[in-house]
């Protein structure tokens, strides 16, 4: 992939093979593809390993709280309309702290894109079970297994109201690139969960484990506006099993697109300097 | 005027306080509204209050409305007039009322004569039944019993019917004139039948031109007022006693303020909203209680370290946890003065009443974003419900000031444009999304002039002093204490936010007296005046400090800014509102 008007000056500080400088190269390369303008783009963060991504693309950017960027993008999306608005977290970020707000975002349907980049753990605190950590993982504060069952983000997602669910591997950029560039492109809030590689912390989702075991739903005959088999196959999971690609699309109006008084100028571009409120008051005399 | 005919009628009430009780959903907010506004129109001024349990129904709720041909700032003085929409009401506030009162109570209930036992009844007051249901079944609903109260009530005071028939007008006109008519008909049922048969238990009040250039509101509405005036176009805010009439307010003028009013999933989303919206360039509030505040501590800190300016209203209620979500209380001074982890510069403003309210929104939403830093409005239950009479708001003192904000011009032309610069003032120009060359990160990360993270320690030793030192830059004309009273009184008595009412009320029932005092009012906290609160303290010889809370956290904060130790101090916090007389008994005491 060549320089683009996307690069920051600062250089990524991942550790050698994490999943997340792919992640990183696809994001550009769908930003490039979609052909966002970098000041009319932002990209909003939480806090991990991959939140630090926004330092790395050059376009506005709010690297926010753990587990806030959805609150964050939604605001400045409910602001400014006229913006793109993506947000990147991890799974610890998106999938536990900020579950919350994930669900809520769904079901509103901000036209948001939302990557989230899924290693299965938590890798800035040092390795930690995380919300995807499949039973039985065994981490620092797991140390005898996770007892729990994972949270499956397309399942949650399709069940949630988003409009567009898909699955990426970071070992596979050009097709992760093709399915951000897809949420990109769709109107609505899009959860892009990427199975990422943390060569650090997590030994079972490896690249050999991705490669070896995801299949790709294009070319299957899998139809992504059929919600029952979109559901059927975010149950697939374990040998050779995985699918990657879009579970699930529809179209539903975006919950900026029914607030009236957005519609021919952001928000941010109403004049403010004398609001007339004497109708108010008069009904106080 | 009728009453001056009516030889039995008491003589001419000046002021006068009325109370209306009875079982929460029974309609006792209705009757003191529109008594309140009655009052207003008989050219009074008003101050009303009420007291509910967190109930939707059943339980004890009363509402306490005061008129005066006076300037009031609280409720001061014994229960003139009483009317009970349960017996229950009668009996529980009979030692409150003053001789010669009246209490109007239902007749007639459930088919059953209401009586008093002996120890239920006052010998001195006036016991003025009224089949309350019994009128209001014949306009065919039970919920005209709000009209009939009202109506009684007004005929008792002597005052003309078309204020009633104007008030019901008002009130329901939105409900079509069918149910104008039935309310009219009530009121006037209750009116008549007060006219006929008690002239012994009147209480005239003098009937004059109705105030001019006057609006009765509560604390939250005028809150409400002011953003909209300066200028706020995104609310995003989690239900919570006593707050959530704001959003309400917020949300039923959405569409014609063209606002983005957003009801979040909790409080956290909400004030994550803000930084967000703010980053965007929209001025944005939320308004909360102690609970959802306690929940935005971690993000008022990213507004702080990220510069951004977002405006939080907490109208306290009585903590800690739950506690009294419907009762006021002044305890969260200092949470609300160190929230969040780390140190940053926040601005703090305590509004002491209506007005202030109003007006400091407008400072508040002009000088955050001028110092891009996150604000915080503490109100409290008291004065975020109380309704009181206030002039009209001049929109001249209340104008929108914008600050720091880069232009679309000067940014299309812009060349290593840095956020974060390291300024004299500590102030540096905010771009905004969709502006060229501007692109920047904004981060709960300590990070350089161009918000790229960095935690170099010369750079964060920069960084903190230049976010600390914006404070210098507020106008420090707005932050001074108010002086009321007399201004060499040996006695000063100091206060913050909303005991300012029954303080001023104290001083009046003092000055009567011939104690003369001084009233020190402290609304802004951050930053804080410490120079003329010490001058104003170290004039007098007595002090005292009233305050809502068990600790004395204003005079905590006094006496860490300025050395001066107030010795002494009368604290409540029983999630009641002061009393003017039991501040003027505290200060008659120590004046001995």
């Amino acid at each position: 992939m060549t320089s683009s008007c996307f690069d920051s000056p600062h250089k990524p500080q991942w550790c050698p093979g994490c999943g997340n400088y792919s992640i990183l190269l696809a994001l550009k390369d769908a930003l490039l593809q979609s052909k966002c303008k970098p000041e009319e783009t932002v990209i909003v963060s939480g806090i991990g390993c991959s939140s630090k991504m926004p330092h790395f693309v050059k376009t506005y950017a709010f690297e926010s709280l753990h587990g806030r960027s959805l609150p964050v993008a939604s605001a400045i999306k409910l602001a400014n309309n006229s913006l793109r608005v993506i947000a990147v977290s991890g799974d610890g970020d998106g999938y536990g702290i900020g579950m919350g707000h994930l669900v809520h975002a769904m079901r509103r349907n901000f036209d948001i894109n939302y990557i989230v980049t899924d290693n299965q753990v938590y890798g800035l605190t040092t390795g930690q079970t995380s919300p995807t950590s499949p039973k039985g993982f065994k981490t620092k504060s797991t140390p005898f297994g996770v007892i729990e069952i994972p949270v499956n983000p397309m399942a949650l997602a399709i069940a949630s109201g988003a409009t567009y669910a898909a699955r990426g591997f970071a070992g596979d950029i050009k097709h992760l690139s093709s399915l951000i560039a897809g949420g990109l492109a769709h109107k609505g809030f899009s959860l892009i969960d990427v199975l990422q590689p943390c060569v650090t912390f997590n030994q079972l989702g490896t690249y050999q484990y991705y490669q070896k075991n995801c299949y790709k739903l294009e070319g299957t005959g899998h139809n992504p506006q059929d919600k029952v088999a979109a559901f059927t196959r975010s149950q697939e999971w374990g040998e050779k099993k995985i699918p990657i690609g879009l579970f699930y699309t529809e179209e539903r109006p975006t919950y900026e697109d029914e607030i009236p008084h957005i519609q021919k100028k952001p928000l941010v571009k109403h004049g403010i300097s004398n609001v007339n409120i004497s109708k108010l008051l008069d009904e106080l005399e | 005027m009728k009453g001056k005919k009516n030889a039995k009628a008491v003589s001419m009430l000046e002021d006068i306080t009325i109370k209306i009780g009875g079982e929460a959903g029974s309609g006792v907010a209705i009757i003191g509204l529109a008594i309140a506004r009655c009052l207003k129109d008989a050219g009074m001024h008003v101050f009303s209050e009420n007291d509910y349990p967190s109930l939707i129904r059943g339980g004890h709720n009363t509402v306490s409305v005061r008129g005066s041909t006076q300037k009031i700032h609280s409720l001061c003085g014994k229960v003139n007039m009483l009317i009970c929409l349960n017996k229950q009401t009668a009996v529980l506030h009979k030692d409150e009322l003053e001789k010669g009162a009246s209490v109007i109570f239902e007749s007639n209930h459930q088919g059953e004569s209401v009586n008093f036992a002996q120890d239920e009844k006052r010998k001195d007051v006036n016991y003025v039944p009224v089949p309350l249901l019994e009128f209001a079944q014949k306009e065919g609903n039970p919920i005209f019993t709000n009209s009939v109260a009202v109506g009684a009530a007004l005929a008792l005071l002597e005052a003309d019917f078309e204020i009633a028939k104007k008030e019901m007008e008002k009130a329901f006109s939105r409900k079509g004139a069918e149910i104008v008519q039935k309310n009219i008909s009530a009121a006037k049922a209750g009116y008549e039948f007060i006219s006929k048969n008690f002239s012994k238990a009147r209480l005239s009040i003098p009937i004059r031109k109705k105030l001019p250039s006057t609006i009765l509101l509560n604390g939250n509405d005028a809150i409400c007022l002011g953003a909209l005036r300066a200028g706020c176009k995104f609310v995003a805010e989690y239900p919570m006693s006593p707050s959530s009439s704001v959003l309400h307010f917020m949300a039923a003028h959405e569409r014609e303020f063209e606002l983005v009013v957003k009801h979040t999933e909790d409080e956290i989303c909400a004030v994550n909203m803000l930084c967000g919206a703010a980053f965007a360039g929209a001025r944005c509030i939320t308004a909360t209680s102690g609970g959802g505040f306690s929940l935005m501590a971690e993000a008022i800190g990213m507004a702080g370290m990220a510069e951004q300016p977002i405006v939080i209203v907490e109208v306290q209620r009585a903590g800690p946890s739950t506690g009294l979500p419907t009762y006021t209380d002044q305890s969260d001074l200092q949470f609300a003065l160190h929230i969040s982890h780390g140190e940053f510069p926040r601005l703090m403003f305590c509004p002491g009443d209506v007005e202030e309210c109003f007006y400091g929104m407008v400072d508040v939403l002009n000088w955050a974003e001028k110092l891009q830093m996150p604000a915080i409005v503490l109100s409290d239950k008291y004065l975020g419900e109380h309704l009181c009479t206030t002039p009209r708001f001049d929109m001249k003192k209340a104008k929108v000031q914008r600050g720091g904000r880069a232009g679309d011009k000067e940014m299309a032309n812009a060349k290593n444009f840095k956020r974060y610069s390291l300024t004299k003032s500590g102030i540096s120009e905010q771009c905004f999304p969709g502006q060229q060359n501007g692109m920047h990160v904004t981060s709960s990360y300590e990070h350089d002039e161009t918000g790229f993270s960095c935690e170099e320690g010369k750079m964060r030793t920069a960084m903190m002093q230049k976010r600390a030192k914006k404070l210098e830059a507020m106008d420090r004309e707005i932050i001074k204490p108010k002086i009321y009273g007399k201004k060499d009184a040996e006695f000063l008595i100091a206060a913050w936010g909303s005991t300012k009412g029954p303080v001023l009320e104290a001083q009046k029932l003092l000055e009567k007296e011939g104690i003369s005092t001084k009233f020190m009012h402290i609304a802004w906290v951050s930053p804080f005046d410490s120079k003329t609160v010490l001058e104003e303290l170290k004039k007098s010889k007595m002090h005292l400090i009233c305050e809502g809370n068990s600790q004395g956290q204003m005079r905590a904060l006094i006496m860490e800014k300025t050395g001066f130790y107030i010795k002494n101090a009368l604290l409540r916090y029983d999630g009641r509102p002061f009393e003017a007389d039991e501040i003027a008994r505290e200060i008659r005491r120590l004046h001995k």
